[in-house]
């Protein structure tokens, strides 16, 4: 093979080589070769030209073959030379002139390590190389193993190291790098199968097949590269023959499920059908393989290989020929990587199945580097769509969160306006009872004792009125006190109380007893049952101001522990006075029923009793 | 003879108040106006200033709290009372605040008016319990810095017999003496139970009184400085 016959297309894409000038004048190449072979114990002897490919004299036959090469030299060279071939094998010993230069492998036993496929050099030492020569190369070959013997180029160690360093970098070490490449591609693709998992239907996870495809391709592609590379088998024969073949099949099935998922074909009923067919190509591909290698039906291969080949090259046209139509960018890059994948795949099989050549390598390992740039591609334009998704939602998310803020905020001020109307309307009835029981009722009695009949307001005189509106004004006052009575501190109430009313009581000559206690705050008292709490002391207050002719007052105020001691605390207020008393039966007065209606409301029990000389007025809560 | 001067802009009432000090043979009614403008010209116009200074809080051109600081200012022997329709918790402290050392009730009687004069020239001054009750709680506040809910500090307030007067700016027997009147106690009642005179009940009282008053002046010096309205300098100049 020759650096020109490479083409543009490789020089681009393996820049980092660099290419030595053709093999000079004065290296030598032997292409003549007397040959006797023995497969499967017929012996025959000829003479060939080189390359000779085992396989293609010896049709299913395994063997092994002695080439001799004869050649004279004019001047015999003082220093070593240089012998390298491309390919022989599969095991071999190289002799010059009676002298071993290098045996590879077991000659005898056969299907073991395979040496054909990386070239080889020998370095002929001073001394071996005479006038007149005779190469003997014996080899071992197996079955469909491409075993052989390439041209022999000798000359100058320099330029026929050149020449061997050259054919290494591409079958050797361009092949590692292929393989390592594939590797790691395939290693990324599964990765990221594993990792990039979305809710589904159902909740169920879902990850896309499409990187799980491309990430076995790869891998098996890898492997299928990097097979040629291992010479001494970890398996026995055939097992380790079927390896690269199974690898291919598997290779192929993956790749058209992958272009399946790039075309987005995955749920049409042709998918089905494909992947049921794939299932069947890869059970008969093995079987065929095997019948090939274990045994000697190199036909069954080719059956395989045909089949392989018709079902990836329909495939592959009709995918082509959607994206050369219209298809979304990685279709078409994906397209545009197999259509040249199969100009050297023809390319290829010519040269290894058709043209009798032997020692060349397949280019569609260089080639199939495209797919995966192409995998890279289609992540590329994924996680652009994915990320411009991501945008357009959070920009969406963010306009949401926003609205969703004003709408709220707008409810919590209507709420906040709703709860300060209800606020202020409590409010109002408070004040409006307030008016209506205290100041209101006081000032209509007034009116009413003004304008009852001249007899009466006469005999009353002004004292009831006046009385009547002092009630009023005190009442108005307590309505304020009121407000600012912590809610529940009835001792605070009392003293308040105490306080507004003191005047009176001192003007009507009543004598007050005060006994109260620290009470402990009533939580369930709230500022509206204060107020009606002090409405009913008031109303006690005021009847032994105007009514009882008392000389003595006592308010008391006392917290009981119930006899259980387990219950809760009992506040007991009571207001007594000894003046003439009433009937509690007869005289249910307004004034009277009001403050049991009240007692109900705030929840307390009221009791009152009255005698000539003790009347006594008690509240009690529990 | 105490020397009276009213600031009520009633003239009805101003009249009531009026002849209700001309009936008291121990009081002068020296001037009685009827705005905020006229009460200052009249501090600023008399070389010696009333005893006693009567005003109304609602003046047509301003608040008797005005009067009541321009009359401590001017005279500070000037003792003011104010006239108040209810009597009610945060104008009586407003009041008390300004310097004010008691009030009187618009509906009291005659006698009572003049009464009352009288016992605050004598040492008295009134307090209601709901007074005694927002002070506790304001010092107490004070003292412990953390606000705290009212009614909390109102019983913190009435049962905090314990607490160490020293530290705050009430002393203790003043702390109790405001907290049986928060409980509605007399003043006969509180001197029977702390075995002392009525007298001395009331001097912790006025006491309280003239405390509450500096205190409203720090309060505003801390507020002022607080804004950025004084500089240190001034502060220390304010409190001298």
């Amino acid at each position: 093979m020759t650096v020109a016959r490479l083409g543009p297309f490789f020089a681009a894409l393996l820049m980092v080589w660099v290419f030595a000038p053709p093999v000079q004048a004065h290296t030598m190449e032997l292409t003549q070769a007397q040959v006797t072979a023995t497969a499967d114990d017929a012996t025959t002897t000829q003479v060939v030209q080189l390359p000779y490919h085992w396989d293609l004299y010896n049709k299913g036959h395994r063997g092994e073959a002695v080439f001799a090469l004869s050649f004279d030299l004019v001047d015999v060279p003082a220093e070593p030379w240089g012998l390298y071939l491309s390919r022989l094998g599969n095991a071999y010993e190289i002799w010059l002139n009676g002298t071993l230069l290098q045996r590879q492998g077991d000659l005898i036993h056969y299907n073991g390590a395979d040496y054909s496929q990386v070239p080889r050099y020998v370095v002929i030492p001073s001394g071996v190389l005479r006038s007149s020569n005779q190469f003997r190369v014996h080899i071992r070959a197996d079955v469909g193993r491409r075993g052989g013997l390439a041209k022999l180029v000798l000359g100058p160690q320099d330029e026929v190291q050149l020449a061997y360093v050259q054919g290494y970098l591409w079958r050797g070490t361009g092949s590692a790098v292929v393989a390592v490449f594939s590797f790691l591609v395939g290693l990324i693709a599964l990765s990221v199968w594993v990792t990039q998992v979305d809710i589904g239907e159902a909740g169920k996870p879902k990850r896309d097949p499409l990187y799980l495809f491309a990430g076995l391709a790869e891998l098996f592609w890898a492997f299928g590269v990097g097979y040629a590379l291992i010479e001494d088998p970890p398996l026995p024969w055939p097992w380790w023959g079927l390896l690269p073949i199974v690898a291919s099949s598997a290779w192929m099935c993956n790749m058209l499920l992958f272009c399946v998922e790039v075309a987005d074909w995955g749920q049409t009923v042709a998918a089905q059908w494909l992947r049921r067919w794939l299932g069947f190509f890869m059970v008969g591909s093995v079987s065929m393989a095997y019948w090939a290698l274990a045994g000697g039906q190199p036909l069954a291969l080719t059956i395989s290989y045909a089949l392989s080949g018709v079902t990836a090259l329909t495939f592959f046209a009709v995918f082509v020929w959607h994206a050369a139509r219209r298809a979304p960018m990685g279709h078409r890059v994906v397209a545009a990587a197999i259509f040249l994948n199969a100009l050297v795949g023809l390319r290829d099989l010519y040269v290894y199945r058709i043209h009798p050549s032997y020692g060349e390598i397949t280019w569609i390992r260089y080639s199939s580097l495209l797919f995966g740039l192409s995998l890279g591609y289609i992540v590329l334009l994924r996680f652009r769509t994915a990320s411009a998704q991501a945008r357009d939602l959070m920009a969406t998310l963010a306009a949401r969160v926003a609205q969703k803020e004003a709408e709220l905020g707008e409810s919590y001020n209507q709420l906040e306006a709703l709860a300060r109307e209800q606020e202020r309307t409590a409010e109002r009835t408070r004040i409006l009872r307030d008016m209506h029981d205290g100041v209101g009722s006081h000032i209509s009695s007034a009116i009413r004792q003004l304008q009852s009949d001249r007899e009466v307001s006469r005999r009353v005189g002004h004292a009831e009125v006046l009385r009547t509106l002092r009630d009023a004004l005190d009442q108005l006052k307590l309505s304020i006190d009121a407000m600012n009575l912590p809610p529940g501190d009835i001792t605070s109430l009392l003293a308040n109380l105490r306080y507004r009313l003191e005047p009176r009581l001192a003007a009507s000559g009543i004598e007050l007893q005060w006994d109260v206690d620290l009470l402990p705050v009533m939580a369930h008292l709230d500022a509206s049952a204060m107020r009606q709490l002090q409405f009913m002391l008031f109303e006690a207050l005021s009847n032994v101001l105007q009514h009882a002719q008392a000389k003595t007052l006592r308010i008391e105020a006392h917290v009981e522990l119930p006899a259980g001691a387990s219950g809760a605390q009992v506040v007991r207020v009571r207001v007594a006075d000894d003046g003439v008393g009433f009937d509690t039966l007869s005289a249910q007065r307004k004034g009277q029923a009001s403050m049991h209606e009240r007692a109900t409301v705030i929840g307390a029990q009221l009791q009152i009793s009255s005698q000539p000389g003790r009347t006594v007025v008690e509240i009690r809560f529990g | 003879m105490w020397r009276v001067l009213i600031v009520e802009d009633d003239p009805q009432m101003r009249e009531f108040f009026a002849a209700s000090v001309r009936r008291s043979d121990q009081l002068t009614l020296v001037a009685s106006v009827g705005t905020v403008a006229d009460a200052r010209a009249f501090l600023d116009d008399v070389a010696r200033g009333p005893d006693v200074l009567l005003t109304d809080l609602g003046l047509p051109d301003g608040s008797g709290l005005d009067v009541i600081r321009y009359a401590r200012q001017r005279h500070p022997e000037c003792e003011a009372l104010v006239i108040s329709m209810f009597g009610d918790e945060d104008n009586v402290l407003a009041s008390i605040e300004a310097g004010a050392l008691g009030y009187i009730h618009k509906d009291a009687a005659p006698d009572d008016i003049a009464h009352t004069i009288l016992e605050m020239k004598a040492g008295a001054s009134p307090i209601s319990p709901m007074i005694a009750r927002r002070v506790l709680s304001k010092y107490l506040s004070l003292q412990s810095n953390k606000p705290l809910a009212p009614v909390d500090i109102a019983q913190a307030a009435i049962k905090s017999g314990a607490n160490d007067g020293e530290k705050g700016l009430l002393s203790r027997r003043e702390q109790e003496v405001l907290e049986l009147i928060a409980r509605g106690f007399s003043y006969a009642e509180i001197a029977r139970l702390q075995a002392v005179s009525v007298h001395t009940v009331q001097t912790h009282i006025k006491s309280l009184y003239s405390k509450l008053a500096v205190h409203s002046k720090s309060e505003a010096v801390f507020e002022a400085t607080r804004m950025g309205l004084l500089t240190q300098p001034d502060v220390a100049a304010l409190r001298k």
